[in-house]
């Protein structure tokens, strides 16, 4: 079984970007279908304040999405994914949170620079986010009927025109195939049910089916099949596609590889709140440029009990109070070079479509070298 | 020479805490449901299920944190009787576990070296002498460096936590090592630096590994045999090798089919809804594609040869070579069930 196949799906050979004009700069990785660009993140750089001192977490991220498009944002705990998602949708409290620069633009709007009251009208249906731990996100003392409801209702009402008239019987019926879609067994049942009452992978997939129902242009999810068994998890990434085909984009926040090979169309591999490397999704993991891609590449388990050890360079992640001088990764790489320990590689162009920030990569070469 | 852990018609039941009345209690759960399997010397079993499936409550069978409802354990022969404390002392001194949870696992007001004596300590089988050697000895194995020893767990990293939980484990040397989704909470890079050491670790130490995940990457890649456990029942025991490419129990097939791969492109897409056991018979049967009136009986054990047993009707025929019936009702029955169409031994 498992046959291996390099063979694409049609989907993903229409929504991949094309390479046709090399960019011009890297904070504008702008090619063919620029009016399509539902989120552009330019330079953001973000601090935590507190009594021991500032800390970077995020430092320089540059990132867009377009319509239809799902982008992988990958990496390992502390590398930043999730505080990245959180102020995009200006969910970070500051203090601790200190947005030093950059921009996040959305249709046109920058979400950093919105005025109170306003960032309101655009959750929802306008970016939504699952998050990691589905307990926190669903409200205690609600059925779940009620919360999906709530949101479809919501989701309603913002249509234009509104649609004021529904009746309950339509709704609930709405609510449970999408819920039977999501692979839970008598959805009717889960209905009536509090949050506390459902087991840890039946609350992830109530709170998917909360975004779903939304529609939102963009949907932040973070990690959200972890912990998830592989076939509820094929499901709802199948799910995930079918959001895409309607031309909503996902930025899908993973560590995991193997789940950012299926559906995302681009993917940016991010370390100590720095984006390493960016680009297509099957060329970023199959022929990766940084050092830090290989590792994560190589980290995967592939083969039977007698394959030889997997390569991988020890040493722990990136303590953010206390990082190396030059490239973050240095300590751990094993080609790292006296330049890679004094000054820090920037994310460049390396070729169409992809970028790296590593001084061992040849720009002329377009390879690692 | 016999295996080291063999495992017979275990049934781990657990009663409700719901009464029905004032006398009669609750219905009683079995989250382990006549499961026999065998663990060779110096053999990594995988054991691999879906949530609730009932494989971490076979994990603490093995350690004695819960004693079976029916069904015996033996351990290099002996029989182990749970009711006995020796007997206990006797599996707990052979057998060590790893748990998931790198943090809840470790006592937070403990410093690291603590939290390792506290295992010499208990295992009351090594002169206070030897303590400082036999913990310089292990966390040199494990890889956990010196300047460590002072610290408490929460200053530590996931990665460097699970070493500890492996060094607490192994400081008394065992002769099995029960790792409960050791690698589950860790990042990949420091999950593959852990799966390496514990392959290095158990050709080191000479013992046996029972490794529970619910990651078929993970799992394909440590073990020798492999137990496919659904809703407590064992549907399938066989050679990693063989299930991985040659699934034969519908569940497994299915299993095996949304496993992800770098290199695997196209998402199958999920068929069933929620897997729901059936309450008697083949537990599978209720979302099964190929289930068919038999199946409303528990399936018997068929032997395909060379260790691969499969509990599924569609194989009975193979076992019992009179009777062909089986194949064409459950061909009929469609699905992406293979069928084999003759004896693969």
């Amino acid at each position: 079984m498992a046959v291996d196949n390099f063979g694409e799906t049609d989907a993903r050979q229409t929504l991949a970007p094309s390479v046709s004009a090399p960019p011009s700069s890297v904070a504008r990785p702008r090619e063919k279908g620029d009016g399509d660009i539902v989120l552009e993140i330019k330079d953001l750089t973000i601090d935590f304040v507190s009594v021991d001192g500032r800390v970077r977490i995020l430092n320089g991220v540059s990132l867009m999405a377009k319509k239809g498009e799902v982008v992988g944002i990958v990496g390992e705990s502390g590398s930043g994914k999730t505080t990245l998602g959180m102020a995009i949708l200006g969910l970070l409290d500051s203090p601790p949170a200190n947005i030093v620069s950059g921009s996040a633009v959305f249709e046109g709007r920058d979400l950093l620079k919105l005025k109170p009251g306003e960032m309101e009208k655009i959750h929802g249906t306008g970016i939504n986010m699952v998050f990691q731990e589905p307990l926190d996100s669903l409200n205690p003392v609600y059925t779940v009927e009620t919360q999906i409801g709530e949101a479809l209702k919501v989701q309603r009402r913002r249509q234009d025109p509104p649609v004021t008239q529904e009746t309950e019987g339509e709704s609930r019926e709405l609510i449970t195939d999408l819920l039977r879609n999501l692979c839970i067994d008598k959805p009717e049942e889960v209905l009536e049910r509090y949050p506390h009452e459902l087991s840890g992978g039946m609350r992830q997939r109530v709170a998917i089916s909360i975004s779903i129902v939304e529609k939102p242009r963009l949907m932040i999810s973070d990690e959200p099949t972890t912990g998830l068994d592989a076939y509820v998890q094929s499901r709802i990434l199948g799910m995930f596609s079918a959001q895409r085909k309607a031309g909503e984009t996902l930025l899908y926040i993973t560590h995991d590889l193997t789940i950012a090979s299926q559906i995302c169309d681009r993917i940016y591999i991010m370390y100590a709140g720095r984006v390493m490397e960016a680009g297509e999704t099957r060329g970023v993991l199959q022929e990766p440029l940084h050092p830090y891609t290989s590792t994560l590449v190589a980290s995967v388990p592939q083969g039977f009990e007698d394959a030889p050890p997997l390569a991988v360079q020890l040493g722990e992640p990136p303590d953010l109070r206390n990082l190396p001088s030059g490239c973050k990764f240095n300590p751990r790489c094993p080609y790292a070079k006296d330049v890679c320990k004094e000054k820090e590689p920037e994310l460049e162009a390396i070729f169409a479509g992809r970028y790296a920030a590593c001084w061992r990569v040849d720009k002329e070469l377009g390879r690692f070298s | 020479m016999g295996d080291l852990v063999e495992i017979e018609n275990l049934t781990v039941a657990f009663r409700s805490k719901r009464r029905e009345g004032l006398f009669r209690s609750g219905p009683s759960l079995k989250a382990l449901d006549d499961v026999s399997l065998t663990i060779g010397e110096n053999e990594t079993f995988g054991l691999t299920g879906e949530t609730g499936s009932g494989k971490s409550t076979l994990a603490k069978v093995l350690v004695a944190l819960y004693k079976p409802t029916s069904g015996t354990v033996r351990f290099q022969g002996r029989e182990i009787n749970y009711k006995s404390r020796k007997d206990i002392a006797f599996l707990r001194q052979n057998v060590g576990i790893v748990f998931q949870d790198p943090v809840r696992s470790l006592n937070p007001s403990l410093t690291v070296k603590e939290v390792i004596t506290e295992a010499l300590i208990a295992a009351k089988s090594i002169p206070k002498k030897d303590y400082d050697e036999r913990i310089m000895f292990i966390t040199k194995l494990v890889g956990v460096t010196k300047d460590l020893l002072p610290r408490r767990p929460r200053e530590l990293s996931g990665g460097q936590r699970q070493r500890i939980s492996l060094a607490r484990a192994l400081v008394v040397p065992k002769k099995l090592l029960v790792l409960d989704e050791p690698t589950s909470a860790l990042d990949v890079s420091i999950q593959a630096q852990v799966l390496n050491t514990l392959k290095r670790l158990k050709s080191e130490l000479n013992m046996s590994y029972l490794f529970i995940t619910h990651d078929i990457n993970v799992i394909k890649y440590v073990s020798h045999r492999l137990g496919v456990l659904f809703y407590g029942r064992l549907v399938e025991v066989g050679d990693t090798r063989t299930i991985n490419t040659e699934p034969k129990h519908p569940y497994t097939q299915s299993l095996i089919s949304h496993v992800l791969t770098l290199k695997k492109a196209g998402l199958q897409e999920a068929v069933v809804s929620e897997h729901r056991p059936a309450p008697s018979g083949c537990r599978y049967r209720i979302v099964c594609p190929a289930a068919f009136e038999r199946c409303s009986v528990v399936p018997p054990w068929v032997n395909l040869g060379s260790g691969h047993l499969v509990s599924c009707f569609l194989y009975d025929h193979l076992s019992r070579k009179e009777n062909q019936a089986p194949l064409s009702t459950a061909a009929a029955s469609g699905g992406n069930v293979r069928v084999p169409l003759q004896d693969p031994s």
